[in-house]
């Protein structure tokens, strides 16, 4: 069963790299990681690969000693002499029951793939290990062929290099306009306003560009940006998922993230502090408060499930997550069996499980804030809090003081030895001694019932206390609390699972990392903290890598290995692999300095390239992974969004806080929980917030944004389709109609009096450019149109202009602002507004 | 019986079933994949949009299918899997066998100390196939000799979601792509105007416990997300963000749309991104589906007595009833998978009022989809099936003797009955 997925998944979608031989200088011997080994992976690991239980022959082909063990007379592979290599022999064969792959497998060698084998063979079989486990030695920077004038920094050259290789040429630089709204949009996730577009775009100083990046990477909405594929990644959401899919309270974790980009936290100390910040020496609050990383899971709180069946899977859902962000490894094979192409056991599996394995976490229940939890009151909760414990302390000596006129009685005696309380019972005597700030809420209750007749006077002050005491725990209440990791005292005994189930326990494991990758740094824990050191040591092959190819993907689009939750063997080989390996020693090198990498990376000429695309090169390189253009594609649904609210001048800038819910149609909730959750849009400001900040429920994420990750495990490879159901929603959802009627209204307001000087007005708002001349006319007569439409029916613009709860300016004229607003929604939805350029 | 299906089951048929949905995805994916695609199957038939180059491998018989799925439990033993064992045995002690050294979902507990119960309703056979099917049932027992019934299939699961992805995937765990979005993305697409897998939803009246329709159960998984279920909302438009916004004419939208087009044209031509021509084309299929999806939805083309047949609900948009008309609409109109979820088969305390409404609800729409779909002659290429993700048992609580007075419970099992329908006569 799993194994016809597995199959599926690899036979439809195993990434071949796009260039792997032309990645090789002609003439240069067979290099056994890029060529070979993906060849023995595809065609042979299935059954003569790591996973012990699934060898056949008990042949292996992934390890060099057994390759060329001789076994029965003949070793798989003889160093020079492909005749005598039985690997040669059974895949040369003739006979069908003796040629390998076995007919039925469907995956043939074909003649070249053949011939490159024997090549190898001949060449003395060198052997090394699949590329991404090998240690990242800092490449020598190429000479960049005939570009050297162009090169800004080493990534042209080993970009432009390659070009030179392959016969092609870099694209002009980008017109000005394009690059800051190319960078604006890549760095903040939002169009530069105008008057940014003003300052740069009149900035004669060769520095210019360089300030400008500068600014946008100090700028608040930097984090912001960052934050989102961080989310992404780390399956964040504001509700369990699930059946109930209760509400968490997860947000303050999602703003130290945005503060953590914006502090430029180097990114091994993001890494630790997210992995082990409760375990560093004299943790900070803030620390712990970043292991809210590790608690992102979902929760499943429906009846009748075992407990530990689900601790054991929200433990996995750690460890596959850290599988996929720092080690781009697909761990979860290795739940039930070793890996089939990869290094990596099933024990290796639950050793890296057995970190993870320690916490208190309960398994029962689905509470959406199952502790451990750190609170995080916001300062305007703290300010209650302390105001309220005051009320308190106020409201409590003030009944203490009424007491004592209220029950008369002796020197130094407590109130209950009054004559008043003589007939009450023991119980309310009792709660009479203890001084009135101890009396908890049903003490108060009690006492409530039992003078409410008698004592009139006395009864408000005890209810006024009661109430402050009900507004403190309400206010409490609302503190978020943020689900965060802990170790028990005594460690958790962890065992390999059978088939990845909770109650099939077979040997014990002790917490290890894999072994086919380095050991533990020398002296780190063996817990989470030491599993943190050993990803951010200098040494390992990974985590550098596959952070600087997803930070690569944010800018391009794609990742210069374009599987980046997959740097295994069944990914993608790198397109420009020296390139990948000198920007992952120069950020290890930096300090895993993120800001620095992005300013590399969007200074470079490779990035201020033009994204025009002749038909010679679509055709020779349609996906552009040799960069000889700019990239250009179509932005990510949240970022359409916040583009849109700017360009209106709608967006509240402030940060962080409890999620909002924006414009949704209708009660989508309702639909998907049977009316157990009910869609509460918000009002006001709520509306025009960051989409950072729109509430995620996880059985029905918000439904204006589009291929986006669900937020159910972690995703950190981007989705672009290109649908019709995208169409309906940026022509139709109500978001996007009041930011065309405010774009209409900031540009009618504004100082631009002709026509054709607004409608360049709107176009600007939301390209940056202005329009063609040819672009102008078509779009004059749009207008010119639409005024005829909607002058012909002033109720409809009346209504057109409805749309929405932002104000409108009642002083404009209805016809022409709903004109204007047509035609900037048209804007809106131009290929060019959806996409980076 | 169609071959690409008869070669598994000649193999080992209890192996073959005992796979899950895998396997018959499999066989369906295999019995689909015609050597000729649609593109080309016939000269008359819509040309496939999308799909995979060289998919059908061979002639396929069905071409779409409608998955009429019923979340909870539905009892097996109450509906067509016959067990005249249950009444001899009724009132007498669940036998030891049934439980010793098993272990049961917490949600329910053992049936130790529990009493046998015999069917509810009789059963009878039906058809010339002589398929046994009870009272509850009185429909489906009247279209047998077109389905083909199965009773051996089998999931690990206790829980309702893990076994429903299960069944719809492969996986227990959310992630993997579902039937319907392999078929789109190897398959394509039959019709322009409207999404090659659509989804439906629906929840029996006054049930006590309905099952949350995750949107896992139409996820694309690993493939693209356009290959994802286009779920069809059960109230107001079906699909999201459908209509113009107020204030706004068709012809208004047509003349803006056209100028669009003209501006992203000339976007094409400077900038030469195929992406950009797929964008206009995409923007054109949105317009047109704002006109197919309301015509899609307008029952008023449909005569009295297919409506009638459906039952009284078929007017009342978000039933069961509405939704098998609207599947054979859908199907009728090139649409390739058609999953319809029905929630509330979940009768932990009250089999003997609420299985009665859950059949009520059901059983009619069901077999008048069938002989809808068989009267237009769409039967012949479409496969339908019923079936859950979980079957249940039942028996008295030792305190009862006769369950009849609403002290019956029921237990989830690992298993389930089920009935696939298509071709001219059983699959």
């Amino acid at each position: 069963m799993l194994r016809f997925v597995v199959a599926c998944a690899v036979a439809l979608l195993a990434s071949k790299p796009a260039f792997a031989v032309a990645d090789q200088p002609a003439g240069s011997p067979v290099h056994f990681g890029r060529q070979i080994l993906p060849l023995l992976s595809d065609r042979c690991f299935q059954c003569h690969g790591p996973d012990a239980r699934q060898r056949q022959a008990d042949l292996r082909l992934d390890d060099e000693t057994a390759a060329k063990t001789p076994r029965d007379g003949a070793a798989a592979v003889v160093p020079g002499q492909s005749e005598a290599s039985e690997l040669y022999r059974r895949i040369a064969a003739i006979d069908p029951d003796e040629r390998m792959p076995p007919a039925d497998s469907r995956t043939p060698l074909s003649a070249d793939e053949i011939a490159l084998v024997k090549r190898w063979i001949d060449e003395g079989a060198a052997w090394s290990a699949h590329w991404a486990f090998e240690r990242v030695v800092r490449p020598i920077t190429p000479q960049p062929g005939g570009f050297a004038e162009r090169v800004q920094n080493p990534i042209d050259a080993f970009v432009f290099a390659r070009l030179a290789r392959e016969g092609l040429t870099p694209s002009p630089e980008a017109p000005r306009e394009t690059l800051l709204r190319r960078l604006s949009l890549d760095l903040r996730g939002l169009p530069p306003s105008p008057a940014e577009a003003d300052t740069f775009l009149n900035d004669p100083s060769p520095d210019a560009y360089e300030r400008l990046v500068d600014g946008l990477l100090a700028s608040p909405a930097f984090g912001e940006r960052m934050a989102w594929d961080w989310l992404d990644a780390a399956r964040y959401a504001d509700s369990n998922g699930y059946q109930g899919d209760g509400e968490r309270t997860m947000h303050p974790w999602r703003d130290w993230v945005v503060q953590a980009f914006n502090g430029n936290l180097p990114y091994d100390r993001f890494t630790l502090w997210q992995l082990a910040g409760d375990l560093l020496p004299e943790s900070t609050p803030e620390q712990t408060l970043a292991t809210g990383f590790c608690r992102n899971h979902m929760i499943n709180g429906e009846g009748g499930r075992i407990p530990e069946e689900n601790r054991v899977d929200y433990v996995m859902d750690m460890t596959e997550t850290l599988g996929t962000v720092w080690l781009g490894l697909t761990l979860n094979c290795c739940r039930c069996h070793d890996h089939k192409f990869d290094p990596v056991t099933q024990r290796d599996y639950y050793s890296l499980f057995a970190f993870f394995n320690q916490t208190p976490v309960d398994g029962g229940g689905g509470n959406p804030q199952t502790p451990p939890v750190v609170e995080v009151p916001s300062v305007e909760q703290t300010t209650r809090l302390s105001q309220l414990a005051a009320e308190i302390d106020s409201a409590a000596s003030a009944l203490d003081e009424l007491e004592l006129i209220q029950f008369p009685r002796g020197e130094g005696q407590s109130t209950a030895d009054s004559e008043k309380a003589a007939s009450a019972p023991d119980a309310v005597k009792a709660i009479l001694k203890l001084p009135s700030a101890q009396r908890i809420r049903g003490q108060l209750e009690e006492l409530e019932t039992q003078w409410a007749k008698d004592l009139p006077d006395y009864l408000p002050h005890v209810q006024k206390l009661r109430a402050t005491l009900d507004a403190r725990d309400a206010a409490n209440r609302s503190i978020p609390r943020v689900m965060v990791m802990a170790d028990l005292p005594e460690p958790r005994q962890t065992f390999i699972l059978e088939k990845g189930l909770y109650d099939k326990p077979r040997d014990a494991v002790s917490a290890a990392v894999p072994v086919n990758l380095p050991r533990l740094p020398a002296g780190a824990p063996t817990n989470r903290l030491g599993l943190g050191e050993w990803l951010v040591s200098p040494d390992h092959p990974l985590t550098a890598r596959v952070t600087v190819n997803r930070i690569w993907q944010q800018f391009f689009g794609v990742g210069l290995v374009k599987t980046p939750e997959d740097f295994g063997v069944q990914g993608e080989r790198p397109v420009h692999p020296e390139l990948l390996d000198w920007l992952a020693a120069e950020f290890v090198e930096s300090g895993w300095d993120v800001k620095r990498l992005c300013r590399l990376i969007v200074t470079s000429s490779t990035y201020r390239q033009s994204s025009r695309v002749s038909p010679a090169l679509l055709e020779r390189d349609p996906d552009n992974r040799l960069l000889a253009r700019g990239a250009r594609f179509r932005l990510p649904s949240w970022m359409i969004r916040d583009q849109a609210l700017a360009a209106a001048g709608l967006l509240i800038g402030r940060m962080g806080g409890a999620p909002v819910n924006p414009y949704q149609p209708g009660d989508l909730w309702a639909d998907i929980t049977f009316d157990r959750k009910h869609f509460q849009q918000d009002h006001g400001e709520a509306l025009y917030r960051r989409s950072l900040y729109t509430f995620w429920r996880r059985i029905v994420a918000p439904s204006l944004f589009f291929d986006s990750a669900s937020r159910q495990i972690c995703t950190v490879k981007h989705l672009r389709t290109n649908s019709p159901l995208h169409a309906l929603t940026t022509l139709n959802d109500v978001t996007y109609i009041e930011a065309a009627r405010a774009v209409a209204q900031r540009v009618l307001t504004g100082r631009a009096v002709e026509p054709s000087e607004r409608i360049a007005a709107v176009f600007r708002l939301v390209l940056t450019r202005r329009p063609t001349a040819e672009e102008l006319s078509l779009l004059t007569a749009s207008l010119e149109r639409l005024k005829r439409e909607f002058a012909a029916d002033p109720q409809a613009a009346a209504r057109f202009l409805a749309v929405g709860e932002a104000k409108r300016d009642e002083s404009l004229d209805a016809v022409e602002h709903a004109a204007y607003t047509a035609l900037a929604s048209e804007v809106l939805n131009l290929d060019e507004a959806l996409n980076k350029e | 019986m169609h071959p690409a299906l008869q070669h598994p089951l000649a193999i080992n048929r209890r192996e073959f079933f005992s796979r899950g949905v895998c396997t018959i995805g499999t066989a369906a994916l295999a019995s689909l994949l015609a050597q000729d695609g649609f593109a080309s199957a016939s000269s008359d038939a819509p040309s496939a949009v999308g799909g995979l180059a060289g998919l059908p491998h061979f002639a396929p018989k069905a071409k779409r299918v409608v998955y009429l799925f019923q979340n909870g439990g539905p009892t097996h033993v109450e509906l067509f899997d016959y067990k005249p064992r249950l009444k001899e045995m009724h009132g007498q002690p669940v036998p030891e066998s049934y439980f010793a050294g098993k272990r049961f979902s917490t949600m329910t507990g053992s049936p130790q100390g529990k009493l046998m119960l015999s069917p509810v309703e009789p059963f009878a056979q039906h058809g010339q196939s002589g398929a046994w099917v009870s009272q509850f049932l009185p429909h489906t027992a009247a279209v047998v000799d077109d389905l083909c019934f199965i009773k051996s299939l089998h999931t690990d699961a206790v829980n309702h979601a893990p076994a429903i992805s299960f069944f719809l995937s492969g996986a227990q765990l959310p992630g993997r792509p579902t039937l319907g979005a392999w078929l789109s993305y190897g398959l394509g697409s039959d019709t322009q105007d409207l999404p090659a897998f659509v989804v439906m939803t629906s929840v029996s009246k006054g049930t006590t416990c309905g099952q949350i329709f995750y949107d896992f159960y139409w996820s694309s998984g690993f493939l693209p997300s356009r290959f994802q279920g286009v779920k069809f909302r059960g109230s107001g438009e079906p699909v999201l963000y459908l209509s113009d916004p107020d204030g706004m004419s068709r012809p208004m939208r047509r003349g803006l749309l056209d100028d669009l087009a003209r501006l992203n044209e000339l976007k094409l031509r400077d900038f030469g991104d195929p992406e950009i021509a797929t964008r206009i084309a995409q923007y054109e299929m949105a317009y047109r589906m704002q006109t197919s999806v309301p015509e899609l939805t307008n029952f008023s083309d449909e005569p009295n007595h297919v409506l009638e047949m459906y039952g009284p609900d078929v007017r009342q948009q978000g039933t069961y009833a509405y939704n098998c008309l609207m599947a054979r609409r859908l199907i009728e109109r090139g649409v390739r998978f058609v999953q319809l979820m029905h929630a509330g088969w979940d009768q932990h305390g009250s089999i003997t009022t609420e299985l009665y409404n859950q059949c009520r609800d059901t059983d009619q729409p069901s077999a008048a989809l069938v002989t809808d779909l068989k009267q237009r002659g769409l039967l012949d290429d479409t496969l339908v099936i019923w079936g859950a993700s979980s079957a249940a048992r039942r028996f008295c609580r030792a305190t009862s003797t006769t369950g009849r007075n609403g002290a019956a419970i029921i237990i989830p099992t690992p298993s389930r009955s089920g009935w696939l329908a298509a071709g001219s006569g059983p699959a």
